[in-house]
């Protein structure tokens, strides 16, 4: 009865680091402290600190999920958080909506840039206060002032009268910033900008942020590309589910395994059931041999055995859940084959996979895997209901007796299967998806981030459920952002990276830190060519 | 991860349902007891609540009935009458709207409807047709109907069309084509059995009745007791899940706009029936119909969510309705006047039950976090 | 009175849909040109050939038995003349369309123009351009506003089929002795004008007689809603006298209703004649004892009176040199005793 314990790598057990004051000469105009935000069944934000001075780029640093979306909405004003405090220029602040928000001098680029599309740029720059003189926009001052404005920018050559439909990615992000700069904006918060843009609009796109934050406008700026940070930030903080892991370090001499430890790193101690002794000689399930989808990932090939735990480790981007999903027939491949018992599956067809023996557990519980409204036995056994039914009638009680016993196994909590899958947490959602499958005698369980969004408790339980299911001879293949998840749960380990496995090896011979590097690898090739 | 794993048998077992745990009969009696208990409520106390919403609804037309003519009201035989006269106008519409719930519930809208029943009503009293005799009429209504839903259905689910546009078009098709078919005029059945649909009674109800609660019982049985209706809800409710646990979302579908299209081959046979004669521009708005009557019936537009007791009670009430002003003499336009506002007012009353709920799980689970 | 009434410019928003053809029997559904009502060419000067006359006709796409029965009439009338061209274009979907064909038409220079608008009010622009050109217009049934934009105008008389139901209705409870009648109407598409038209002379002429309509219902012209408002109307009344139901079309439902209500305390009348009330008038076994007429046997005459147009003729029985500038169809009342002689002009 020894749980395999991880231990805390050195850089997570730091305290929460306090860059030396004074690499930033501005005042504090906004600051964050353990701010909470909840939804049903999640804690999206679970005590973030966050300070930004004027003038300074700051960056924010963390994996998909860890908070950064929501605490962007909760700075525009569109998400009001639970508690903690918001100071913004040294007052408490409440933005009830994001007009008040925009009002109060802080302008948010989203990724998905809110423009429309016929409107002009000049229009789209002064979108809901235009200047107007008695109920009339005043058109000819709404383009002498964008036309000041895209000056500003440096991109006096973009036509204010021009159609945001027919600009580039990159003159779409530019009339972006110049509607935030409309509003006189105090902080521009920008989210992921480089994602959309090619290199060298890239370096146009920080002389851009170095100005504003010389005009002595505070910059948030989201990505999770390293060599990024470090050329335009001053200084970051990473969060990680929705917690403050390291506040204020400097962004350009921060070692970049601190960063990344911070940012996939756990915050809490993980409880790994022990791996069974030797290799694992369960007959082959699934065989993959160069599967591609062009722009998602190229010639994978790979195998799980009955009883073999397989994790995939990597990024988002690096086409793991998008293989998870072909793999399951849900995409179809560009080429390749995915073969169940040595039999081909029929490409594009999550029939025929279900039949053959296979079950997901898709990344997003909520919109992928759940009737959210229907009461909990339904969804256990959404993939199974036809088997509960005689003559096609369906026979709830059979069915809630089969879902109790699930319940009961996987100590499902509530415990009363009538109630609706949305009052359940994150963890327990995840349970139920995962019975659905055990439910169906699945042998061959996809999970895509199980542990997302799942309280520690609730994972050290789903990990004892994955192992105890490769006890009884169902392969696994999972993949995870987190790596020590990856090496502390799988049996053999892949490193995708830019849509490509880059290394494949027995869990026991691969360390984080290893794998760590070949999860970041585009990063820093990127960041230093070398 | 270097270190190598000890040997060792997992902290606690999750217990697999490989060996089902022992059953305690008591707690099966108890589980029974709470399926008797909640049988008629189909697992959704918050449908029944609504159910009764629109039965109080109905008691206050009947009242303002009584209150606005109680000469008619004193007699209790014409009262008889009138309720059976109020559930024949339901019928036909009755049973297109049960359609239309399982459309609506699986995500999807049809707006053809209307069209469906005047195509194959059209279609049933061809000179060609009536020659079959009566059971030569009804097959082709029900072939009729259900071949266009057939074909909505394949434009949705395979030819990815967007029900509102495929139906659309559909709409205007089909009634395009009885017009041709018919030459615009207005076709007689002269098929005594047919006719006699509309006017034989049965044991004192008509007809018509027993063939609108056969459908309703039919419709009742699907959706809340097969595996078809838990395919339409998880259908509705969220196809990408669906797809992912293995529902064929795409046929399932098809099957959905294909049912619709069978219940307007039965509302042609009826409608026929009562027209004695059909022509393309029969069954005006009878979309609209349906689709306000499942909506007042709690059917939520977005699909995931509704009850065939909630849109057949919505049935009764607009047809209700119509009867309270046809019997105070007044106008057309003040019903549909009407008919709109009840609509407003459920859809809001929805909204607000929806945020509230929504606002209550979320305030009970931050109270317990 | 009548004069009066000519006078008043009634507009017709759509009699298109005020009427629907009933092929009593329905013996086929081919297109057995239905009994078009044409004019034999009688002997005397008119119907000797003549000037070669062609004729440009418009009509709305048929959405409906009346309008079809219009665009037939007036095929059939011109194939009896050897002298005229019948040139007929599609009239599309509304009042746009209808315009866009029409002056393709008018590039084509036709003798004189036959035109049934969408909208008389619309499409009175183009009745001026085409009289500007020289080209004289017959209006067929919804009429110009501007008496400068046609020739001739020939049309129905909707507050006429009012006046003669009433009037009949009238007659019937004198001859039985009715003092207080309860009277129920099902009126055609309450949203269209010649509706309202038809309601007022109905209750305008009763009225007079110190009578009122006890409950009226509006219908949808067609089968199914006559059925449907037929029997609410009978759920309103217990026990009624009379019923005028404006369009025979609708009739076939309001009859079923009937039958399926079992009520025949009543009479009933019809409206617009078709051919299937005709023959139910004659055979006297149903409620229906009378219809009033709003013939389209009137395109079968603007034909004939558009050939003499622009052969520059007069009517032969009148006096005047030319054809009169409006002709108003009288509503007539087919009741058992005539239905025989107006069944040729039944639809």
């Amino acid at each position: 009865m020894t749980p395999q314990q991880r231990e805390e790598a050195d850089v997570t057990n730091a305290p929460l680091v306090e860059a030396p004051a004074g690499t930033v000469a501005g005042e504090v105009v906004l600051r964050l402290t353990d701010v909470v935000k909840t939804f049903p069944g999640v804690r999206a934000l679970d005590g973030v600190q966050l300070e930004v001075r004027a003038g300074e780029v700051h960056c924010l640093l963390g994996q998909n999920g860890a908070g950064k979306s929501t605490l962007i909405k909760v700075l525009a004003g569109v998400h009001r958080p639970d508690s903690g405090e918001v100071e913004w220029r040294g007052r408490p602040a409440a933005f009830a909506n994001p007009q008040t928000a925009m009002r109060a001098g802080i302008a948010t680029i989203y990724q998905e840039l809110d423009l429309v599309d016929d409107l002009s740029v000049a229009e789209n720059a002064f979108l809901g206060h235009e200047p107007r003189r008695i109920g009339f926009v005043r058109r000819g001052q709404t383009a002498r002032r964008t036309r000041q404005i895209l000056t500003r920018l440096g991109h006096p050559e973009i036509p204010p009268g021009r159609l945001v439909r027919h600009l580039p990615a990159a003159g779409k992000q530019i009339v972006s910033m110049a509607r935030a700069l409309s509003h006189e904006a105090r902080l521009i918060i920008m989210d992921e900008p480089s994602a959309v843009l090619a290199h060298d609009e890239v370096a146009n796109l920080f002389r851009i942020i170095r100005e504003l934050a010389a005009q002595g406008i505070a910059v948030i700026y989201i990505s999770h590309r390293l060599e990024e940070i470090r050329e335009i930030g001053d200084r970051v903080t990473v969060l990680k589910d929705g917690r403050t892991t390291a506040a204020n370090l400097p962004a350009r001499d921060t070692p970049t395994r601190d960063l990344v430890a911070r940012m996939t790193g756990r915050t809490i101690e993980y409880v790994f059931p022990p791996r069974p002794a030797g290799e694992v000689d369960g007959a082959e399930l699934l065989r993959v041999d160069g599967l591609t989808r062009t722009g998602e990932f190229a010639d994978v090939s790979l195998s799980v055995r009955a009883g073999e735990v397989v994790g995939i480790a990597g990024l988002v981007g690096s086409g793991r859940s998008e293989l998870l999903e072909t793999i399951y027939g849900a995409r179809r491949a560009h080429a390749g084959t995915v073969r169940m018992d040595g039999r081909p599956l029929r490409p594009g067809s999550v029939g025929a996979a279900v039949r053959a023996g296979m079950g997901m557990a898709p990344e997003e519980r909520k919109s992928q895997a759940l009737l959210l409204g229907e009461p909990i036995y339904r969804n256990v056994t959404l993939s199974t209901f036809g088997r509960y039914a005689r003559l096609g009638f369906t026979d709830a009680g059979r069915e809630r007796d089969a879902a109790d016993r699930i319940a009961d196994s996987l100590e499902l909590r509530p415990r009363d299967v009538r109630r609706p899958v949305r009052t359940l947490s994150g963890g327990n959602q995840q349970k139920v998806v995962v019975g659905r499958w055990l439910l169906g005698g699945t042998r061959l369980l996809l999970l895509d981030e199980p542990t997302r969004g799942v309280d520690v408790g609730a994972r050290a339980e789903l990990y004892q459920v994955i192992r105890a299911l490769a006890a009884r001879g169902v392969g696994v293949l999972l993949v995870s952002s987190e790596v020590p998840e990856v090496l502390g749960l799988a049996d053999r380990v892949l490193v995708m990276w830019e849509g490509r496995v880059v290394r494949e090896a027995p869990a026991g011979e691969l360390d984080e830190n290893t794998v760590l590097d070949l999860v970041m690898a585009g990063s820093l090739m990127e960041g230093a060519p070398a | 991860m270097t270190e190598t794993t000890p040997t060792a048998p997992p902290q606690r077992s999750a217990g697999l349902p490989a060996q089902s745990p022992p059953v305690d009969p008591a707690e099966t009696a108890k589980a029974d007891a709470r399926a008797r208990l909640s049988w008629w409520r189909g697992d959704g106390g918050e449908g029944a609540r609504r159910n009764l919403g629109l039965l109080a609804t109905l008691v206050v037309l009947v009242v303002i009935g009584i209150l606005t003519r109680p000469d008619l009201y004193g007699d209790a035989s014409w009262v008889w009458g009138n309720t059976l006269t109020i559930l024949k106008l339901a019928s036909v519409v009755g049973v297109v709207t049960v359609g239309m719930t399982f459309v609506i519930i699986g995500g999807g809208i049809d707006l053809s409807v209307g069209a469906i029943v005047a195509l194959a009503g059209v279609w049933c009293t061809t000179v060609a047709t009536q020659s079959y005799g009566a059971g030569g009429m009804i097959f082709s209504a029900l072939t009729v109907g259900l071949a266009v839903g057939v074909v909505n259905g394949l434009l949705i689910s395979y030819g990815r069309l967007v029900p509102f546009i495929a139906t659309l078009a559909m709409m205007v098709a089909a009634r395009g084509l009885a017009a041709e078919i018919s030459d615009k005029q207005t076709q007689v059945s002269d098929n005594q059995f047919i006719n006699g649909i509309a006017s034989t009674n049965v044991l004192g109800i008509p007809l018509l009745v027993y063939i609108l609660a056969a459908v309703v019982l039919a419709g009742w049985v699907l959706l809340n007791r097969t595996t078809f209706g838990r395919r339409t809800v998880a259908v509705g409710g969220n196809p990408e899940a669906a797809r992912l646990a293995g529902i064929n979302v795409r046929r399932h579908t098809l099957l959905l706009y294909a049912l619709s299209g069978l219940c307007c081959g039965i509302a042609a046979v009826m409608l026929t029936a009562q027209a004695t004669s059909a022509q393309a521009a029969m069954a005006n708005l009878y979309e609209l119909d349906a689709i306000a009557a499942a909506i007042i019936g709690g059917t939520l537009l977005s699909g995931g969510r509704g009850t065939i007791v909630g849109s057949l009670l919505g049935v009764i009430i607009f047809s209700t309705i119509t009867n309270l002003f046809a019997i105070n003499g007044l106008s057309t336009e003040a019903q549909n006047m009407v008919k709109g506002g009840i609509i407003v007012v459920a859809v809001l009353v929805q909204q607000v039950q929806f945020r509230s709920l929504t606002q209550f799980l979320a305030r009970n689970r931050a109270t317990t976090a | 009175m009548s004069s009066d009434l000519s006078r008043r410019r009634l507009l017709f928003g759509g009699a298109a849909l005020s009427a629907g053809v009933v092929l009593a029997g329905c013996t086929s559904n081919e297109q057995a040109p239905t009994a078009a009502q044409t004019k034999a060419a009688a002997a005397g000067a008119n119907s000797e050939p003549g000037k070669k006359v062609t004729i440009g006709f418009s009509a709305p796409a048929a959405d409906h038995g009346w309008i079809a029965a219009i665009t037939n009439n007036a095929k059939a009338q011109a194939a009896a003349y050897s002298d005229v061209e019948l040139k007929a274009v599609e009239a599309g979907a509304d009042a746009a369309a209808q315009r866009a064909t029409l002056s393709t038409l008018l590039s084509q220079r036709p003798d004189v123009i036959v035109l049934l608008p969408h909208d008389g009010k619309e499409l009175n622009a183009f009745g001026l351009e085409a009289m500007k050109a020289g080209i004289p217009v017959v209006n067929l049934d919804r009429a110009f506003p501007d008496a400068k934009a046609y020739r001739l105008q020939i049309k129905g008389d909707n507050y006429g089929m009012g006046v003669a139901a009433a009037t009949y209705m009238i007659e019937q409870f004198k001859a039985k002795g009715v003092s207080k009648p309860i009277i129920g109407e099902i009126a055609g598409m309450d949203e269209l004008e010649l509706t309202q038209e038809r309601s007022k002379g109905f209750s305008d002429t009763l009225a007079q007689a110190g009578f009122k309509v006890t409950n009226r219902r509006a219908a949808r012209f067609t089968a199914d809603s006559g059925q449907q408002e037929a029997t609410g109307l009978f759920q309103a009344l217990p026990k009624i006298d009379a019923i005028w139901n404006h369009d025979d079309d609708q009739g076939i439902g309001v009859l079923a209703a009937v039958n399926q209500a079992n009520r025949k305390e009543f009479f009933m009348i019809g409206g617009a004649g078709s051919k299937k009330a005709m023959e139910d008038i004659q055979a006297d076994n149903t409620v229906l004892k009378a219809t009033v007429t709003y013939s389209p046997s009137m395109a079968s005459s603007a034909i004939s009176l558009a050939r003499l147009i622009g052969q520059n003729k007069g009517m032969s029985d009148l006096v005047e040199l030319q054809v009169p500038k409006e002709i108003v169809l009288a509503s007539e009342t087919i009741t058992k005793e005539n239905a025989g002689s107006y069944l040729k002009l039944g639809f």
